[in-house]
């Protein structure tokens, strides 16, 4: 046990309670975490920067505006139902697209306009808003995702996530869904988290559970060596996420499309900590050059720059591939 | 980092203020430091049990009241519908009065105390030692008094002091039980009382202050106790009680004089019963130094001053900032998960009602009744406040089921129930439902465990005998406790948890 705690002081891990004193409390004012946690607000602030977002419909404010709901849903490429304030990927919906009598959720079975309703209307109730406050339904464009993990990843869409510290981009993963995480990408249920390198934006070693793991679990492919297209400008958009929303610590969650491009789903000012593992290293050294670093006056693009220098500079050398 | 020194200051400060006031009571003023290590206290129950055939009620009862030298606390009276009234008479003693002006079936009353017993030893209170007029008791007629006279001017002749003739009284009317004047001198009353009186009477007319007293010896425990009678006196300014066969080594005087100690109007089929049963509390202490006259400057920091109903409250409220303790430490450094943040403290004082074993039973079974319902519910499609009043009427209505099974059981457990607070119930199967379908049922599982496990904890801190004893006696310790969260807060190292869930990059770090 003392040597493990040894061994992970040496590594430079961070813990939950670091995270949120020297993080969160210090770089993320409350008065902004309202910008991250209403996903309606963040599209809003993405857009106007330029950061591509999937097109929302349309938002279902109370139960009176249900009756929308079937012509919101109506769109032959499918769609996603989401509350604006969910967090962890609760109460998302996916919808393929119309079958008949109903709709085609993600997992085949089919969905009666009445189930939807009913999934809105606890949407609506706050059943997964951060702190059981009434809630907005959202629902938005279904992302086509880009074909270049279909090999790792079984059902449901594979995300990357980029973690910003004062607007330099430092460490990234992508999260693959399994058969146990029931085609979502989280990785506390179940789904598998692949270091980036982030230089290069080419996958390393991978996670599932907590446990270090280099194939996939479903389709059994190895998860090293992929590269992620559109790399420099995913990374751009994290950084420009800072610029936007002003937080000093968050997390951008961004999916690539297959016509569109990457696109951004959500940002997230408590970013968890298992990008670690996924990365196999302790992020505290970074942390730590990126709270040093001199961004006064920097664009994003030099942010990015800034960041794949430090990267380079502090990731020990058992990580990359 | 400035933040980190402003913290570090202010819990260094608060301990120190704390540790200060702490060490001058125990220091200074020899505050003990362990619960119950020199006397023991009583239990103390008045039980009135009787049926009501609808006309007006009227029960008094003598109770026991505080005086410079006995101590009563934590009184509880269970008065039903009946109105109380008390009657403080110098005299006698206080009274309790019950009313009822329509009451129908059987009722019960209940008084309920923790007495601190007198000896021997405990002085009189101060009305006995104010002389007394030398006069003969004016109950008698003109031929008792002139035979009072001749008896009592007999006693005085063959008694050389004060003291040697109210041993010559005593003697006379308690041991030579067969002298005929003494036998026409007796006043009309049940023995013992009668004796007690006339003895009394004696005492008084010869300038010797003297009373009846009545009350309780405490002995051990009694479901029924008989009320017992004797003689308390004032002689040569020496305080002296003479008991009716051996003296008892402990005992409680509740009142003066010759009334009953229970009147009651309006009743039949009366059944009164006085019980007593000792118990070794931490509250000895407390009463203890309450009953002391004079008040230091660090009695401010002590809830001796509250009236004793609310001093109960607070010896219940001042543990739990212990068991909040214990649940940062658990969160912060061990990393347990929990459903809701406080929600396994509020469990933790859900079981002071149960016990520790029995409340783990119960509200495992409730929750899981709940969950079951909750799942059907599920298929309703429901909304969600609805559906969580559906789920809270249904825990009341389990509560119901389960106290009636228990109760024809024959078992404790089920009355206890009643008071078991079914909000929290409700709230933690809302969110194990919420947890177990968005994570999955290990989740939630692991997380209601964690609850249990933190609430059981809890519980055993803040029941903790010496912690109750150390922080309702020494209140500023809160300051340290205060202290400690402090410091916590600023805890960045890792979870214990976490070690676990990191340990894979132990090794990747290890020095190749």
């Amino acid at each position: 046990m003392i040597k493990t705690w040894l061994g992970l002081r040496r590594a430079g891990v961070l813990g939950i309670n670091e995270r949120n004193l020297r993080l969160i409390n210090d770089y993320n004012p409350r008065r902004l975490m309202r910008l991250v946690d209403d996903k309606t607000e963040t599209k809003r602030l993405a857009n106007a920067a330029g950061i591509q977002t999937p097109e929302l419909y349309g938002l279902i404010r109370s139960p009176a505006e249900m009756r929308k709901l079937e012509t919101l849903l109506n769109h032959p490429d499918g769609c996603v139902i989401k509350p604006a304030n969910g967090s962890q990927g609760n109460g998302i919906q996916v919808i393929l697209g119309p079958m008949r009598g109903g709709w085609r959720r993600s997992n085949g079975q089919r969905a009666l306009l009445e189930d939807l309703k009913f999934h809105v209307n606890n949407i609506l109730s706050g059943m997964y808003s951060l702190s059981g406050q009434p809630d907005i339904a959202m629902i938005e464009y279904r992302v086509k995702f880009d074909d270049v993990f279909d090999p790792i990843s079984f059902g449901g869409v594979p995300d990357i996530r980029i973690i910003v510290l004062r607007g330099i981009p430092f460490v990234a993963m992508v999260r693959l869904p399994t058969a146990e995480s029931d085609g979502k990408a989280n990785l506390h249920k179940g789904g598998v988290g692949v270091g980036l390198d982030l230089v290069t934006g080419r996958t390393l070693y991978g996670m599932q559970k907590g446990k270090t793991t280099d194939i996939h679990p479903d389709t059994a492919n190895p998860l090293s060596n992929i590269s992620v297209p559109h790399w420099d400008e995913m990374l751009l958009m994290a950084a420009k996420a800072y610029d936007v929303t002003g937080l000093g610590y968050l997390g951008a969650d961004i999916v690539l499309d297959k016509g569109k491009g990457p696109m951004l789903l959500e940002l997230n000012a408590r970013p968890g900590l298992a990008i670690q593992v996924a990365n196999r290293m302790g992020v505290r050294p970074l942390i730590e050059a990126c709270m040093k670093a001199d961004t006064e006056g920097l664009n994003a693009e030099q942010r990015v720059e800034l960041g794949k220098k430090l990267y380079r500079e502090h990731v020990p050398d058992h990580v990359l591939v | 980092m400035t933040s980190t020194f402003h913290t570090r200051l202010l819990a260094f400060v608060l301990t120190a203020i704390a540790l200060t006031i702490f060490g001058i009571k125990v220091f200074q003023y020899n505050y003990p430091l362990t619960p119950g290590t020199q006397t023991t206290t009583w239990d103390f129950e008045i039980y009135l049990d009787f049926d009501t055939a609808n006309q007006p009620v009227r029960i008094e009862t003598f109770v026991p009241s505080n005086s410079d030298t006995r101590r009563v606390s934590q009184e509880q009276y269970y008065n039903g519908a009946f109105g109380l009234r008390l009657e403080t008479d110098d005299d006698n003693g206080r009274k309790a009065i019950w009313t009822y002006r329509y009451p129908n079936d059987r009722k019960v009353l209940r008084y309920r105390a923790r007495l601190e017993g007198e000896t021997q030893r405990s002085p009189l209170p101060a009305e006995m030692h104010r002389p007394a007029d030398r006069a003969p008791p004016e109950s008698l007629n003109d031929l008792e008094r002139q035979a009072f006279l001749v008896w009592s001017s007999d006693m005085r002749r063959r008694s050389a002091d004060d003291d040697s003739l109210a041993e010559l009284i005593l003697q006379e009317i308690f041991v030579q039980k067969d002298a005929d004047e003494i036998e026409a001198l007796l006043p009309v009353l049940p023995p013992p009382l009668d004796r007690l009186t006339l003895a009394a009477e004696a005492l008084q007319s010869q300038g010797i202050r003297a009373r009846v007293a009545n009350g309780v010896y405490l002995d051990e425990a009694r479901r029924r106790t008989e009320v017992q009678h004797w003689l308390e006196y004032h002689v040569d300014g020496r305080d002296k009680r003479y008991f009716i066969g051996s003296d008892p080594k402990e005992f409680f005087t509740i009142w003066y004089g010759t009334e009953e100690m229970i009147r009651a109007d309006g009743v039949f089929d009366f059944e009164p019963q006085v019980s007593i049963q000792p118990i070794d509390s931490s509250a000895s202490d407390v009463m203890r130094k309450a009953a002391r006259a004079d008040r230091t400057p660090v009695e401010l920091f002590s809830f001796d001053r509250l009236p004793v109903t609310t001093q109960l409250v607070y010896q219940v409220l001042i543990t739990i900032p212990a068991g909040i303790v214990l649940l940062v430490f658990m969160r912060q450094f061990i990393g347990i998960e929990t459903l809701g943040t406080f929600m396994p403290i509020l469990i933790g004082i859900a079981f002071r009602e149960t016990a520790l074993l029995n409340g783990l039973i119960l509200f495992t079974l409730l929750v899981a009744l709940g969950l079951a319902m909750r799942f059907y519910l599920e298929k309703l499609r429901l909304l969600l406040v609805p559906r969580l009043a559906v789920v809270l009427i249904f825990i009341v209505i389990c509560m119901a089921v389960i106290a009636q099974m228990f109760n024809s059981a024959n078992m404790r457990m089920g009355l206890s129930i009643s008071l078991f607070p079914m909000v929290i119930l409700t709230m933690t199967i809302e969110r194990m439902s919420i947890m177990w379908e968005e994570y999955s049922p290990e989740d939630a599982i692991k997380a209601g465990a964690g609850s249990m496990l933190v609430a059981s904890l809890s519980y055993l801190v803040m029941t903790n005998k010496h912690i109750e004893f150390l922080l309702f006696n020494f209140p500023e310790l809160l300051l340290v406790l205060m202290a400690a969260c402090l410091l916590m807060g600023k805890y960045t190292g890792l979870r214990l948890s976490e070690i676990r869930r990191f340990r894979e990059l132990a090794k990747e770090a290890e020095p190749k």
